[in-house]
């Protein structure tokens, strides 16, 4: 099926483009892209655009899909098509499956999972081995299998002299060092965010400092061993956002993503105790959701990414404290982004996108899309006004551990297309 | 009073509980600390079943609840986390919805997490009270203690009331200063600083550095139980250290005599407390647990009368 989209925005901020156009998707390549008027044939469907934006494929460079180990909260096909119908054309799958994405086998595993999906699936791999802090993978062979990224991802590599020998066998070859920033010995046990809260609730709390340790160390180890590539990933506290600014101002080599929950949601959603609340980094306060959406703007955080983590049911239910963390992410984050940030006034549609789909590629040094004739159609397409209310029951994933369910957007995503297959988005 | 009744049908926390819903709790304990007689039921129960779930050990709590449900004519069945299905891996929900089943209407709960009452609540149309959540509440604790004061002083309001010992860990301690700031007392706090909370004015009340000024300031000293498990996470430096400064001691009650003692029980004597002093005229433990019965039956009649 041929998809032709008239009258529509297309922006694309890496070609600078940002016009009304025509364009033709067929047999998987963008086959014209023209202001005066295409004709359709009998296999084409025609998509009335006015009020749509095409733009690159979105991508987001931190999803947890389960698989290999733990089939029964998501797999690769559930988490793609969770990916493809919030509008997600890539994703990047973190190393924390069981077993641990260490080892070559695992990436070859992976691969064979994502063949002839619509959403590509980038593999990251831990830093070290089976994620426990040790010994660091063999990262050559990984890199050669196609890894994008590595992070220990679920926990922090908590050993100083560990990140500094993974920083060193990194260098040679420029890869991309990433880390959940955690400093365990101040979080065990958290429920929460380690505030005023916290102690009212009778809930152990996760200090922010404990975010913010682990960053200032990497970004110094980082630096020593000669300003290498280091990503913080999902930062949630205004001392992260002031590290990275002051790191990235003193010109050093480090990029950040950070999570819709983070600059949406306070700690205070957790007088209800539920467990869609619970997340890692936890919810911090609005003084930190307020400096998370200022490192948006300033460009100091550099992507959005969803930490998509889909736990069953008979999981979240029980004790708050005994709740695993996460939520998911993938079927809400356009929505959130475009509600919060664009109609909020913080981030233009050109700066969404960026967020949403150029920088992260940028970041894994994957090739740039481009929405010309003759290029392969790796797009989204989206409603920037469409008002739509969150309903978890249609989501593809696994999981509905969200705490948006019910929550009315503006701004939807409409159509994934991407390896010549497209979904029609249902949310 | 058959019009009277509480603003939450349920029992969660003291935040729940306004004035007016806590002079109703104290009259109505009032009446059966007056009507009670040795062998003699109250019908205010009559065909109500109450469960008593305890996922932590209680002594004092569970009999009390027990008693009191029963001087209301209620039946009551007892559970105990050690002996149950959730060693076999029933989770929580299902065993509420297990009981449920057997058509019981209130739920006396007690959990070591903090927020489970709240949890069940949410998922039952049964009556939560809670016993005791984690470093949650202890609502009836502070209910009782409360009452215990306003037996002794008339009033609680303007009160000077100094809690002392571990606080962080402390659902006692928590209710305590809700409640008591609600019936408008004043509230210190006096402990170690690994034994406060990170921002030392959430709750709005002072702390007093050493043991000597707050019995100089006090009314009333409220003790907290040290729990020995504290040692082993290292949060204080030696027991004896504790003791000797912030253990109250005989000689702080010799030199004011009309300070009134209470402690929620059970005690570590030799720790936070003088054994001497459980003597003493103004300690109000055991006063404390007396009052507890029928504070509890005060809550059970009002929270379980239409169901």
């Amino acid at each position: 099926m041929n998809l032709l989209f008239n009258d529509i925005r297309v922006i694309s901020p890496s070609q600078k483009l940002d016009t009304r156009l025509n364009i033709l998707v067929k047999d998987g390549f963008i086959a014209e892209m023209t202001s005066s008027a295409i004709n359709a044939d009998s296999q084409t469907q025609i998509v009335d655009s006015k009020d749509l934006v095409a733009s690159p494929g979105l991508f987001d460079m931190h999803v947890h899909f389960r698989q290999p180990g733990q089939e029964h909260k998501e797999t690769i096909q559930t988490g793609t098509d969770s990916a493809a119908n919030g509008g997600f054309t890539g994703v990047v799958c973190m190393p924390n499956t069981e077993p641990a994405i260490d080892d070559v086998t695992v990436v070859e595993y992976i691969k064979s999972k994502s063949k002839g999906l619509l959403t590509d699936v980038y593999i990251s791999a831990a830093i070290t081995k089976e994620r426990k802090g040790d010994h660091i993978t063999p990262m050559i062979e990984l890199s050669d299998a196609g890894v994008v990224l590595f992070t220990d991802d679920g926990s922090a590599v908590s050993r100083a002299d560990v990140m500094k020998l993974a920083f060193e066998y990194a260098a040679p070859f420029d890869y991309l060092l990433s880390q959940h920033c955690e400093e365990h010995t101040l979080t065990k046990n958290f429920a929460m965010n380690d505030g005023a809260l916290a102690y009212k609730l009778g809930l152990k709390g996760y200090p922010s400092i404990a975010e913010e340790m682990i960053v200032a160390r990497d970004l110094m180890i980082a630096l020593y061993t000669g300003n290498r590539r280091y990503h913080p990933q999902h930062i949630s506290t205004a001392g992260t956002v002031q590290l990275i600014r002051k790191a990235k101002a003193d010109g050093q080599r480090v990029t950040s993503e950070a999570a819709p929950h983070h600059f949406i949601l306070t700690d205070d959603y957790l007088t209800s105790y539920d467990s869609n609340y619970k997340m890692n980094p936890p919810l911090r306060a609005k003084s930190d959701v307020d400096a998370i959406i200022e490192g948006l703007k300033d460009g100091t955080i550099d992507c959005i990414a969803t930490d998509h983590a889909p736990h069953s049911l008979h999981e979240k239910h029980v004790e708050l404290e005994n709740s695993p963390n996460g939520i998911i992410g993938l079927e809400t984050s356009l929505g959130l982004s475009l509600t919060y940030l664009y109609h909020a006034g913080h981030l233009n549609l050109n700066q969404i996108i960026e967020k949403m789909s150029v920088n992260p590629r940028k970041i894994l040094n994957l090739e740039s899309i481009e929405i010309k004739v003759g290029e392969r159609a790796n797009l989204t397409i989206f409603n920037p006004e469409l008002e739509w209310t969150v309903n978890k029951q249609l989501f593809k994933s696994k999981s509905q551990n969200t705490p948006f369910d019910k929550l009315v957007l503006k701004g939807k995503p409409i159509y994934s297309i991407n390896n010549n297959q497209y979904t029609e988005c249902n949310l | 009073m058959g019009e009277l009744k509480l603003s939450k049908p349920y029992l969660l926390q003291a935040s729940d509980l306004t004035t007016e819903d806590v002079k109703l709790i104290f009259d109505k304990s009032d009446y059966f600390l007056k009507h009670y007689k040795r062998g003699e039921k109250f019908d205010d129960l009559k065909g109500v079943t109450v469960a008593m779930v305890f996922f932590e050990p209680s002594t004092r709590t569970k009999l009390s609840f027990d008693i009191a449900a029963k001087r209301l004519s209620a039946d009551t069945i007892s559970f105990q986390s050690a002996t149950s299905s959730l060693t076999k891996g029933e989770s929580l929900i299902d065993t509420l919805h297990t009981i449920e089943a057997m058509g019981v209407q209130m739920y006396v709960v007690r959990h070591g997490k903090s927020g489970v009452p709240q949890f069940l609540q949410e998922n039952t149309s049964g009556v939560i009270l809670n016993a005791g959540d984690g470093k949650h509440a202890h609502p009836t604790q502070a209910l009782l203690d409360s009452y215990t004061l306003y037996r002794h002083f008339g009033d609680v309001k303007g009160l000077k009331v100094c809690i002392v010992g571990d606080i962080i860990h402390s659902r006692v301690a928590r209710s305590n200063i809700a409640l008591l700031k609600t019936l408008g007392a004043e509230v210190t706090l006096c402990a170690p600083g690994t034994l406060l909370p990170r921002n030392r004015n959430i709750w709005d009340c002072p702390i007093i550095e050493s043991l000597d000024d707050a019995v100089e300031w006090a009314d009333v000293m409220l003790v907290l139980r040290l729990q020995r498990e504290r040692m082993d996470s290292g949060i204080l430096p030696s027991i004896t250290e504790f003791s000797k400064y912030y253990g109250v001691k005989y000689e702080h009650f010799t030199r004011k005599p009309e300070l009134v003692l209470m402690h929620p029980g059970p005690v570590n004597f030799g720790i936070e407390l003088d054994y001497r002093l459980s003597t003493y005229p103004n300690c109000l433990i055991q006063t404390q647990v007396t009052h507890g019965v029928f504070i509890r039956m005060a809550l059970l009649s009002l929270l379980g009368r239409d169901l």
